[in-house]
């Protein structure tokens, strides 16, 4: 199996990219079908250089978010700018400068690799010698190189990931939108596709939507989490854990203190940590002493490591968020 | 332009890289042979003439046409392509013109591959053969099939499924070849000379009919073609409504 070559386009990004530039602005954008409300007022910016994980259960609202951005569906309300560029008035302009992998990777099955590549490239405007390099380049580095001449019909799922992320990627994109980009791919094709979008991040702004927590976390500089339509968060992977944090964490050596003593030291009794550590939340009102905790943990035969935020995972994180909405309901 | 064609050109490639297009332009041109030779007065008089063969062409057309254009839209509304078609910036008019104009091609092909007929003719018949009729008979045949076509891509656009849009599509061609024929209106005018005009002239035969005759009115041609447009556009409506 071919590797992917993240390397590849790198060098080719124009030197003048802006990292700050915002490329993609959703304002207030809303959609119903029929009685239920599949967005609403979802607004949100990105920033050229930023991963932007979309988060939220199946059903929540991401792909018709997306598809609002990308002019695939019309927004009741609200407005979507690819660049500046208002994806309602000027839609072929603001199309130019995304490219979008939807979710279920639609190929024509009784195309060539390359003949599809060449189809979307000159579609896109591009020709000639300028053609046939991005399409060297673009599966150069995806690994397609020798399936140029397959059918897309006869390739295996991964590979079709490919050719739907190449036709995404070879017009060289300031935007790209990528649609659940890991779904049913093996933990392999995983990697590979998530070291493909941090290396796309140096050029370009990528947006990428999943229920996968794992890869938010792996990949994302920002994440939004969305549910029932609506917006409910919006932060770094450590901003949203921070903002729902439980207390105060204190890591211990060991096994940790002896039930017993931990009432008297204000603290709860320890849980598993990392392995040879123990985890005792701070049940104190105040920031503990940490010079005082540090000399009582020593008597006690469990020397501290650390004092920290108790900072929840972002599984606790998310499931919460969703949760809480879901009880709202 | 460049659009119509770069989509057309892809298209061409899924007709005539599957056995498709071939299938649907051998069947035609062996169910219009054997009905020709079966009917027409040919091997008995040696006659010059492809009355029968134009005679019958509605007829088939009106069942070929959907089953060509069923796959146009049906496909790709089925397998999600349409997502990635219309993430390209390409008009979604220029995306239903490059559509049908592939269809027109294999229309074309079948035109082109039927000229075995005229060329016996030409090799068999006793009598001078009058071209003006059989000429006039093969414009007929492009633009009655432009229209068909153009509606075919119409009702592919409002389903998933390629067998209802089959379906749909062949009601549609009957309603304007069968329901709206002469011999109807000729039917209404004891109850509404101007009804049984109004579906004289809305109907295909009619307008067909002249043309095979080898008289090439404006009024036919302008029927044909602005059939054509309208579902055309109606096309490009239905497309864009998926946005809705």
């Amino acid at each position: 199996m071919e590797q992917i070559n993240a390397g590849g386009l790198a060098a080719a990004a124009p030197a003048s990219t802006r990292r700050d530039k915002t490329v993609i602005e959703a304002d207030h954008l809303s959609r119903s079908f029929g009685q239920t409300r599949a967005a609403e007022k979802v607004t949100f910016e990105v920033k050229r250089g930023e991963i932007l994980g979309f988060l939220g259960p199946n059903g929540a609202g991401k792909s018709t978010t997306l598809r609002m951005i990308t002019g695939l569906l019309a927004p009741d309300e609200g407005t979507a700018r690819i660049c500046g560029i208002d994806i309602a008035s000027d839609p072929i302009a603001a199309k130019m400068k995304f490219g979008y992998l939807p979710e279920s990777i639609p190929l024509y099955d009784e195309m060539e690799v390359i003949e599809y590549l060449r189809f979307v490239g000159t579609a896109r405007g591009l020709v000639g010698l300028d053609l046939q390099q991005r399409i060297d380049r673009i599966s150069t580095r995806l690994g397609l190189k020798s399936l140029l001449r397959r059918r897309c019909g006869t390739l295996s799922k991964g590979y079709r990931q490919r050719v739907g992320l190449a036709q995404a990627l070879i017009h060289d994109p300031e935007v790209v939108i990528l649609d659940e980009p890991t779904n049913g791919l093996d933990p392999r094709q995983i990697i590979e596709v998530r070291h493909l979008i941090r290396e796309l991040a140096k050029e370009c702004a990528v947006i990428f939507s999943t229920h996968i927590l794992q890869e938010i976390a792996a990949i994302c500089s920002r994440i939004i989490v969305i549910h029932s339509g609506r917006l409910i968060a919006d932060g770094t992977p450590e901003e949203l854990a921070g903002e729902f944090r439980e207390g105060w964490q204190v890591v211990v050596e060991g096994s940790g203190v002896d039930p017993q003593r931990c009432e008297e030291m204000q603290l709860a009794a320890g849980t598993p940590g990392a392995p040879g550590e123990t985890v005792h939340q701070w049940l104190g009102d105040s920031i503990p002493d940490l010079d005082h905790l540090q000399k009582r943990l020593q008597q006690c035969g469990s020397p501290l490591i650390q004092v920290g935020v108790g900072r929840e995972s972002l599984e606790q994180v998310y499931l919460r968020l969703t949760g809480g909405e879901e009880l709202k309901r | 332009m460049k659009s119509i064609l770069i989509v057309a050109k892809r298209e061409c490639g899924a007709y005539f890289g599957t056995p498709i297009a071939w299938i649907f332009i051998a069947l035609q041109i062996a169910i219009l042979s054997f009905f020709f030779f079966l009917y027409s007065p040919f091997f008995i008089i040696e006659s010059a003439d492809m009355r029968v063969w134009f005679g019958l062409t509605p007829f088939t057309m009106m069942v070929f046409a959907p089953a060509v254009t069923m796959r146009l839209w049906s496909e790709e509304l089925r397998t999600g392509s349409t997502e990635v078609l219309l993430s390209l910036p390409v008009k979604v008019r220029d995306l239903v013109i490059g559509k049908w104009l592939a269809s027109v091609v294999v229309l074309l092909a079948s035109v082109v591959c039927s000229f075995g007929i005229p060329a016996t003719i030409f090799w068999m018949a006793a009598s001078p053969v009058d071209w003006g009729p059989i000429i006039g008979g093969y414009i007929g045949t492009v633009l009655a099939g432009m229209m068909f076509l153009a509606l075919g891509s119409w009702v592919s656009a409002l389903s998933k499924n390629q067998v209802v849009s089959l379906l749909v599509g062949v009601t549609a061609g009957i309603v304007l070849v069968l329901a709206l024929s002469p011999d109807f209106a000729a039917f209404l005018t004891s109850t509404s000379e101007p009804l049984a005009r109004t579906v004289e002239a809305l109907g295909v035969q009619s307008h067909f009919r002249s043309i095979e005759r080898g008289v090439l009115a404006i009024s036919d041609v302008v029927y044909f073609l602005s059939g054509s447009c309208l579902f055309l556009a109606l096309t490009v409506f239905q497309v864009e409504l998926k946005k809705q």
